[in-house]
């Protein structure tokens, strides 16, 4: 029993290094998109955001969204789905905890 | 690799201030149970301790029947 956890103990750095070695790749090419999908917009691209929100209400108020597509559909969900999975991260961010709130 | 791609600014400000509404609502949400859920374990407590007295004595009562039982024969 004591000599099997000698071993293991003895086998976590090696363990350490190759986790490091595995996801040091991988984590760059995660920095190298999300330095530019995941950033924050700038306060210039504010308005941007506003004039695009307007275009979507006129969108839906003249009856042009009803003229997308299936896929396109799909695809604008799929990306809703997402943005709304953004508040569910944030909500588990001011609650301190992943599941449930510990009161 | 492909490139990334250049996200829309609809979507990034609607992704960041989703995220900080929902900071915002954890937080307000935590600060509204915890006084509930102190006020429910304080009931729970007290209720549990007199549920207990009473096992207890309808422990006693079936333990004294049994002896008065073995008494009478």
């Amino acid at each position: 029993m004591a000599q099997a956890v000698q071993k293991l103990v003895a086998k976590v750095p090696t363990l350490i290094g190759a986790a490091a070695t595995y996801s040091k790749p991988r984590l760059a090419t995660f920095w190298h998109y999300a330095k530019v999908e995941l950033v924050p917009p700038s306060p210039a691209e504010i308005p941007q955001a506003i004039i695009g929100i307007k275009n979507i209400v006129t969108g839906v108020n003249s009856g042009r969204l009803g003229q997308t597509t299936v896929k396109d559909a799909f695809r604008n969900g799929l990306v809703c789905t997402e943005v709304m999975m953004w508040f569910y991260i944030g909500e588990c961010i001011g609650k301190g905890g992943i599941v449930g709130y510990a009161v | 690799m492909v490139p990334p791609v250049a996200v829309s600014p609809v979507i990034k400000t609607a992704r960041w201030s989703f995220l900080l509404i929902g900071m915002f609502y954890g937080k307000q949400r935590y600060d509204y149970l915890k006084p509930r859920a102190e006020k429910e374990r304080l009931v729970e407590e007290a209720e549990k301790k007199i549920r207990e007295e009473q096992e207890k004595i309808a422990k006693a009562l079936a333990e004294g029947n049994i002896f008065f039982n073995s008494s009478e024969c």
